[in-house]
């Protein structure tokens, strides 16, 4: 397999970008951005070991986001040569909010820009090996075979479905205060879904871990091993009875259970929330928010994570931010706007789906970090509980930090034992008040996958944690 | 690969674009089809008194679905420059070659779709100031509305102009025009220490139909209803659901009529056609050509023409929605179901505007002598409710009654259950829909027993 050729052309000349920049301040911006981006993606399905669908295409756009204050206009179009990125600058500087100061604009509109970028040194955090662009899909197919496998026809599993997605973004960021950085981001990702069935009984297990990786990622997570993690998840919740309804203990089991402090807590972290008074955690800075056995951290620093940033999409170059230590709030994720509104620190989160969504401020890898316990200790605190070890997804109202999310594969637990299998049971509570009952931490941190929907699009983040006990929340079973 | 030198390119048109491709697939020999779209739309949002972000959206693209020794292969472009179209033909072409053959796969030039008015009178009349205006007066009638409206987080307007083609190597050749605005607005509201957030929105096809004084009192109704909420109990009570929750949990199980889900075995109702599999009140029908549904369409993601579909009537399962090639796998016809999810997605089968008829009884009667809750929402539906087992798991907002008498909202609580045994469990159907933003409407329904999971 041969790697493509990292050296290729910028995205974009300088003086287009200066002029487009200084045109669309015409109208007496404070600050104009231009974000252009040309991604290709790959998308393959196998349905019982068949290929059902490949697809995937070339997404090509550019948006001009400008600031007034702190009020933001933002355009975008697909139409990335000279004359439409003009067209561009033009309808976003007439868009309207810069009434009134209109004389305040510094820059006549037939300007050449003159700006004197400075190239912000991206460091990749990470390098693909086996880059996707660079691997052909009958490759890709034979991993997907791999995974299929490793799931159909083990225990009771009738269906298996298995999905590779692979993104390659490249990125050019440039704005009015002279900033200019160039990024390529690489995804790669294998989803397995296989369905048990006995009789009149179905169940479903999914597994779908990914990487900020070339296809080098499935040599350490092997095809094999989803194939069986989502085989295993199946059959064991074939035959579960249906979980009990009511406040009780739970244990929720690492990697993607740290899905629920993605949606209690860290969405109402993002300054999204917090500048509109939208956030349970909203001048609460400084103060004990959790447990004292909490520590919870916002990072994009992990090389070839799935929630990794090299620099992120206002040209900021990721960090590592301790949002909770030792349960009090230390940090709040921030981007441009938000720390215009609130006066906090950037945190270098700012991030968008693509050139559709003006940037704002989202998780990248979000995890409780290491406590002391190990997974039985825990376990062995529960007399009457659940152990919910692995999550679906969930959602959150920022607002009030009501959430849920939904347990894919949980056990009763009895008298300090783990024991049967119960299913259909979602977890409910309000974030501001769970994350004081997280009573237990273990050692045991691993992260999980997923994709993040808010206000700026569906963007790629890890959540993760170790193992946990809170000493009580909503269960919604049947029983 | 190769890449694009940006910034001087030449663009072509969505319609010359297809030109180009039915003409380069012709010169191959390739069976060909093109869906393409051209979008433009604004949206504002209002904070504090002001417009805080303001969106200005041009986008516009090219799907490919070439036939190739009876499989399906897909690409997407939005760069529209001869060269990039010629190597998304290439691209689908060379996905055609890896998929596995489907008997039944064909491209049809069908028959001419219904008329349709999705366009009514256009946007171009209606100035950036009067969106702008829309957007805060939104948010200065909710915020006025009542003193414990303490912030408006999400409060806007949008709007979006749709220019959609379809067309195939045999001859198919198909436009649409949609328009829409929209608002919406969402308070949070407080009082005695307790926070809540709900909210309304109002879809036209109008611009001069939007009514913001009435959205936001609607949406600041709903927010303050839900203050002075005590603890849910847990165990299992009758309950009556509204018919915008009921809608939003009729579209979360949409999957199990799809011809699709079926094919692959993941419908809990394959082989089920002509079984009684709901309560004999209920009779759901999926109508594409509602002049004001969210989801209307003249004709599907293949060009098939719209018409209702009746999915079950009277309790009895009489129809799947199927696209081209699961009905004629599954030895019928397409009902007109093909969806995709814009030029960048595949073709699969999906629900248009659904609905589940009224009945005949009012409001009053549903809740009388009830003890037991009123639903009234549902949140996490994405990883709650299982199309492929029917069970369900999910947030709730509602009420407690005793004897027919609401006495208190309820603290954030779950509803637990499985959609068949749901729909089975029906015991009175309201007389008026309520139509929810997922494009699905539903008279209120009381069912005998629900699964709340409380304190």
């Amino acid at each position: 397999m041969t790697a493509p050729s990292l050296t290729t052309p910028q995205l974009l000349d300088s003086h287009l970008a200066a002029e487009v920049l200084t045109l669309a301040r015409a109208g007496g911006a404070d600050f104009s951005e231009l974000f252009v981006e040309d991604t290709v993606n790959t998308t393959l399905r196998l349905h019982q070991g068949e290929v059902k669908d490949a697809g995937g295409g070339n997404l090509f756009g550019a948006g001009v986001r400008l600031l007034y204050g702190t009020r933001v206009v933002y355009a975008y179009t697909n139409d990335v040569t000279a004359s439409g990125l003009r067209e561009l600058a033009d309808s976003v500087s007439r868009a309207g909010l810069g009434q009134g100061r209109a004389d305040s604009g510094e820059v006549g509109r037939d300007g050449a820009g003159g700006l004197d970028f400075r190239k912000v040194e991206v460091k990749p955090l990470y390098v693909a090996r086996e880059h996707p662009l660079g691997v052909q899909r009958r490759e890709k197919l034979a991993l997907m075979r791999r995974a299929h496998g490793a799931a159909a026809g083990v225990g009771d599993v009738k269906t298996v479905d298995v999905t590779y997605l692979d993104r390659v973004q490249r990125v050019l960021i440039a704005n009015s205060d002279g900033l200019w950085a160039e990024d390529e981001r690489v995804w790669s990702r294998l989803v397995v879904n296989a369905i048990a069935q006995d009789g009149t009984f179905r169940e479903n297990g999914y597994y779908g871990p990914g990487a900020g990786q070339g296809l080098e990622f499935f040599e350490t997570v092997t095809p094999e091993s989803i194939g069986a993690e989502a085989a295993r998840i199946a059959n064991a919740m074939l035959r579960a009875t249906y979980a009990p309804a009511g406040k009780l203990p739970v244990v929720i089991g690492n990697e993607f259970g740290g899905v629920i402090f993605h949606e209690a807590c860290g969405h109402s972290l993002e300054t999204t929330g917090v500048e509109k008074n939208a956030s349970v955690f909203a001048g609460q800075m400084g103060q004990p928010i959790a447990h004292e056995s909490v520590t919870a951290i916002d990072d994009g620093t992990i090389g070839g994570s799935w929630g990794m940033v090299n620099v992120d999409d206002e040209g900021m170059p990721s960090q590592r931010t301790v949002l909770i230590d030792k349960g009090v709030l230390k940090s709040f994720i921030v981007d441009k706007v938000g720390a215009l509104k609130t006066g906090y620190a950037r945190t270098g989160s700012g991030r968008r789906q693509d050139y559709t969504f003006a940037p704002a401020s989202r998780m990248r890898s979000t995890f409780i970090d290491n406590g002391e316990a190990t997974p039985d200790e825990l376990i062995r605190q529960v007399t009457h509980g659940i152990y919910a070890r692995t999550m679906g997804g969930g959602s959150v109202t920022p607002g009030t930090g009501d959430y849920n999310f939904a347990v894919n594969e949980a056990y009763m637990i009895r008298d300090g034992e783990v024991a049967e299998p119960i299913k259909g049971a979602s977890l409910v509570g309000n974030g501001a008040q769970d994350l004081k009952n997280i009573v237990g931490v273990a050692n045991d941190l691993s992260l999980g996958q997923g994709m993040c929907g808010s206000i700026s699009g569906s963007i790629p983040t890890d959540v993760g944690q170790p193992h946990i006990l809170i000493s009580e929340i909503t269960v919604g079973g049947r029983a | 690969m190769t890449r694009m030198e940006l910034g001087s390119t030449e663009q072509l048109s969505i319609e010359a674009a297809r030109t180009y491709l039915l003409e380069r697939a012709g010169e191959r020999g390739v069976a060909l089809e093109v869906f393409a779209q051209r979008q433009s739309s604004t949206s504002v949002q209002a904070f504090g008194g002001e417009v805080s972000q303001f969106k200005l959206a041009n986008r516009q693209g090219v799907g490919l679905r070439a036939l190739v020794g009876g499989a399906w292969g897909y690409s997407f472009s939005e760069n529209l420059s001869p060269a990039a179209l010629d190597r998304a033909l290439d691209s689908a072409v060379e996905n055609a070659q890896l998929v596995h053959p489907e008997r039944g796969a064909a491209l049809v030039a069908w028959g001419e779709p219904p008329a349709l008015d999705l366009y009514g009178e256009g946007l171009s009349g209606v100035s950036v100031e009067q969106k702008v205006g829309v957007a805060l007066a939104l948010e200065s009638a909710a915020k006025e509305a009542d003193p414990r409206v303490t912030t408006i987080p999400y409060g806007g307007y949008q709007d979006g102009d749709i220019h959609a083609l379809i067309a195939n190597t045999e001859g198919l050749e198909r436009t649409d025009a949609q328009l829409y605005a929209m608002q919406y607005v969402y308070p949070l509201v407080s009082e005695d220490g307790q926070t809540k957030m709900s909210g309304d929105w109002q879809f036209t096809r109008e611009f001069t139909e939007l009514d913001p004084t009435r959205t936001a009192l609607s949406a600041v109704e709903k927010a303050t209803r839900l203050l002075g909420a005590r603890p849910a109990p847990s165990g299992t009570f009758p309950a009556v659901f509204s018919g915008e929750c009921l809608a939003e949990v009729l579209m979360l199980f949409s999957p199990i009529f799809s011809g699709r889900m079926v094919e692959e075995g993941k419908s809990p109702l394959a082989g089920r056609l002509g079984e009684t599999i709901a309560s004999p009140l209920v009779t759901l029908v999926d109508d594409a050509t509602l002049p004001r549904g969210l989801s209307s369409r003249a004709f599907d993601a293949e060009g098939c023409p719209s018409a209702p579909l009746t999915l079950v009537d009277g309790g009895r399962l009489s129809a799947f929605m199927h696209n081209q090639d699961t009905a004629a796998r599954a030895g019928t016809v397409s009902t007109g179901h093909a969806s995709r999810h814009g030029y960048q997605g595949t073709v699969s089968v999906g629900p248009s505007n659904l609905m589940l008829l009224a009945g005949n009884t009012p409001a009053a009667g549903l809740t009388g002598g009830l003890t037991g809750v009123r639903v009234t929402g549902v949140s996490g539906g994405h990883a709650g409710a299982n199309p492929i087992t029917g069970d369900f798991s999910l947030e709730a907002e509602g009420f407690w009654f005793e004897n027919g008498a609401e006495q208190h909202p309820l603290e954030v609580f779950t509803v637990a259950g499985n959609f068949l045994e749901l729909l089975a469990g029906i015991e009175a159907v309201g007389d008026e829909i309520e139509w929810s933003n997922y494009s699905a409407g539903a008279p209120a329904v009381r069912v005998g027993a629900l699964g709340i999971g409380g304190s």
